[in-house]
């Protein structure tokens, strides 16, 4: 009787402890041979699209694979970080998950994605390497040389978005360099309204945006040689981006609550409310100037009853005054892997496939405006599309689209965490009125902290 | 007969005989007892200890998790958690927080237990009031600490009504107060937790010590300090160990008002282990050092204040022995 309780209690401590240290079995490269299916069941993961637009996409990609039926699960950034892990380890995560270039995750979460080089090339041609844009099938391959994650879109940042609305009202024109913007902003404050909303609180690193657009325009190749080690952040250009941004708080143009909170909520709800003229956000915001998704974004800041306004992408001024343009950065905004250890290899390439290569699936990437479509000469169907006022923004985002392609300096992709954290905070000191140190002495607590990258260096 | 938690020394040593039951009872029912809780207490033992044993094991390698490789680095995680200076930033807010909310809440939750130990109208009531704050959880709290406390916010708005304009700050965005915020959101929520304890123990003191103090002429602060201090003093022992394990893994108000910020200003430990593991680079293995360490100082501190309650209490007990042969 004991020796079975003891046998028993032994067997549950056992099924405990495999549970707990993940026994499960793997599955290795093999299914990269399995053939895309027409039929079956896909379950895609990610943090983003937002779960409408996924809907949108699958709704589309039904029509063409009546017989596979995709369910999309949304996660909130830190969230899906979190539970895809345990979730590909366990067996139990999904067929497909999204997979950024950022913070080394093709090194990361690359181990548990198909090696999707032998999918592309089927479904593209020899030539597919040219056929995808920018730089992402670099982004996107780990570094064992493994393309882990076929690119869904880009994204582009360095540009404010500006509600057109409030400058016409104001009588403001659009800032291209420091003078113009102090003085925008004079005539923004002057009828009640914030000129610039900005959230450089918390540990977000949105902020390394204003300060990676400020360096383009006091020396054009700084940033990323800094990021790269080739430089160092606390180097005269580097002292130089933290003083602008130091004069932007005095002079106005930087509000006195930018250390409130972070980015989102505090500035998007601010623009989206109609409350703030002009706000540094990314290419993703494109997808507000749109008739409806506009309603959706001001409701989701807490508007009631919302009237959409005409919002406008503008180049960031010239506030170094050196004559340097500031040149827009980008990279593969996210990708989609497919799960190696997945029963539903065969649906997944196909749904995979379709969204990322063909162009279909691309036509409605590019139609949703919330990325640069991956798969090259893939532009947005304007017939399809309602803007808020079609005839001033059609123009200034088919500008942005274009010159947001001609993109050759890397968003995050070559700036470790680190370095960002450290960006975010060497602004944040340079933003509190109470701390009471020297740039100098900033910009060299902020290249201590860095840890300079070595990705795309070779 | 029911068995309690809390037996005393005599209760050990010799088999007490209540309401006439038998003595082996006792003795028979401790085995039974734990056969039936013995596979709970192993699954929870175990995931415990095999968590802090991970750690530990993780804690000597760089690893971002999932099937990345894992890089031992030795004791590299510890050398650079000692040598970053938002450790001890984040060990003196610990400290800060400690302190100030310990001290509010054994002063706030006496203050509102005496009062309603003392005959007040609607007393209940006023219990309620004091006690949601402990029951309130922090996400619900957070978005309206926000709106009391940032720049257009609450509390510069009163002030500027009072025309104390002068005294308007942006006080979850500047270094100097953005601590003081989480540490006063710390501190609302605390009283309600002392008073509960407090309460309870005030009701477990004599009323004729206290009768007998007054009709030896001592007024109510004399009261206070030499009889109702001194009885309440394992409550306040435990309330102080508690508090300090709470601000050693302090992270739902901070991460939620002010995300450690700005410039890691209101960092706590908890914010920081939270910031490494949740990031795009993922430092596992530095998060597990970190966990280790808050570990270690979470151990000695309760080693030492357990020891410390243990000394008072022998060099007390002679005292009072010699009291009572008088």
């Amino acid at each position: 009787m004991m020796r079975t309780r003891f046998l028993s209690a032994a067997a549950v401590a056992a099924a405990a402890a495999l549970a707990i240290t993940g026994c499960t079995g793997t599955s290795g490269d093999q299914s990269s041979d399995v053939k895309p299916a027409t039929s079956g069941n896909v379950t895609w993961w990610g943090w983003t699209p937002d779960t409408p637009v996924a809907q949108k996409y699958i709704e589309e990609f039904t029509k063409d694979y009546p017989k596979i039926t995709v369910t999309y699960k949304n996660f909130e950034n830190v969230d899906y970080r979190n539970t895809i892990t345990p979730a590909l380890d366990s067996g139990k995560g999904p067929d497909v998950f999204d997979l950024s270039p950022a913070g080394g995750s093709p090194d990361t979460w690359g181990p548990y994605a198909l090696d999707l080089t032998s999918l592309a090339k089927d479904t593209l041609g020899d030539g597919w390497k040219d056929k995808i844009g920018g730089d992402y099938v670099k982004q996107l391959t780990s570094s064992d040389g493994r393309f882990v994650s076929l690119p869904l879109g880009g994204m582009s940042a360095g540009f404010l978005w500006y509600n057109k609305d409030i400058l016409d009202k104001a009588g403001a024109k659009v800032p291209t360099d420091y003078a113009s913007w102090v003085d925008t902003c004079k005539k923004v404050t002057a009828i009640g309204k914030t000129c610039f909303t900005m959230g450089a609180g918390g540990k977000d690193t949105f902020p390394t945006e204003m300060y990676h657009s400020i360096a383009n325009t006091v020396d054009p190749s700084f940033f990323i040689k800094a990021a790269t080690g080739k430089a160092k952040w606390n180097d005269e250009q580097g002292q130089k981006v933290l003083e602008i941004i130091k004069k932007m708080k005095t002079d106005g143009i930087i509000p006195a609550n930018a250390l409130d909170g972070p980015q989102y909520p505090l500035a998007n709800n601010e623009f989206m409310k109609g409350d703030a003229a002009m706000v540094q956000m990314g290419f993703w915001y494109t997808q507000y100037a749109g008739a409806e998704s506009c309603k959706s974004a001001m409701e989701a800041a807490g508007v009631t009853s919302p009237t959409c306004f005409v919002q406008l992408p503008a180049q960031f001024p010239d506030v170094a005054g050196d004559g340097h343009k500031s040149t827009y950065f980008g990279e593969a905004d996210y990708g989609l892997a497919i799960n190696s250890g997945s029963k539903n290899i065969g649906p997944a390439k196909t749904f995979v496939a379709w969204m990322t290569m063909k162009k279909s699936g691309q036509q409605d990437v590019a139609n949703a405006l919330d990325l640069l479509p991956a798969l090259k000469g893939t532009t947005p169907d304007w017939s399809s599309i309602s803007l808020v006022n079609d005839s001033v923004q059609r123009p200034a985002i088919e500008t942005l689209i274009k010159d947001s392609g001609d993109t050759t300096e890397s968003r995050q992709w070559q700036t470790t965490e680190k370095s960002l954290d450290a960006i975010v905070v060497a602004i944040q000191q340079v933003l509190d009125p109470s701390v009471n140190k020297s740039i100098k002495s900033i910009a060299d607590d902020q290249q201590a902290a860095s840890v300079a990258s070595k990705v795309g260096t070779k | 007969m029911t068995v309690t938690a809390l037996e005393t020394e005599s209760d050990r040593r010799a088999p007490v005989v209540r309401g006439g039951g038998r003595p082996t009872r006792r003795a028979r029912l401790l085995p039974g007892g734990l056969r039936w809780i013995l596979p709970a207490f192993a699954i929870s033992v175990g995931l415990i200890y095999y968590s802090i044993i991970y750690s530990g094991y993780l804690s000597f390698f760089s690893w971002p998790g999932g099937r990345a490789l894992m890089t031992p680095v030795g004791l590299g995680n510890y050398i650079t958690a000692l040598s970053d200076p938002v450790l001890w930033t984040s060990l003196r807010n610990t400290i800060v927080y400690f302190v100030v909310v310990f001290v509010v809440q054994v002063a706030g939750g006496m203050l509102f237990a005496a009062a309603m130990h003392s005959k007040v109208r609607f007393a209940n009531v006023y219990k309620v009031l004091v006690v949601i704050p402990v029951v309130v959880a922090p996400a619900t709290l957070a978005p309206a600490q926000i709106q009391v406390w940032q720049s257009d916010g609450t509390v510069n708005s009163i002030l500027g009504f009072f025309g104390l304009s002068a005294l308007q700050q942006p006080w979850i965005g500047q270094s100097t107060t953005s601590l003081l915020v989480v540490t006063l959101v710390g501190c609302w929520g605390a009283i309600g937790y002392g008073f509960i304890l407090l309460y309870a123990g005030m009701s477990q003191i004599d009323p004729e010590l206290i009768e007998a103090g007054r009709l030896d002429g001592a007024g109510n602060f004399r009261v206070l300090f030499s009889i109702v201090l001194p009885s309440l003093r394992p409550i306040i022992v435990s309330l102080a160990i508690l508090n300090f394990i709470t601000a050693l893994k302090l992270f739902d108000n901070p991460w939620l008002i002010t995300q450690g910020g700005p410039a890691h200003s209101s960092e706590f430990l908890g914010t920081m282990i939270y910031g490494e593991t949740a990031s795009t680079d993922r430092n596992l293995g530095y998060a597990s050092a970190l966990s280790i360490l808050v570990l270690l100082i979470a151990v000695a501190v309760s080693v030492f204040m357990q020891l410390r309650g243990r000394e008072r209490l022998t060099r007390t007990k002679p005292r009072r022995q010699e009291a009572a042969d008088v």
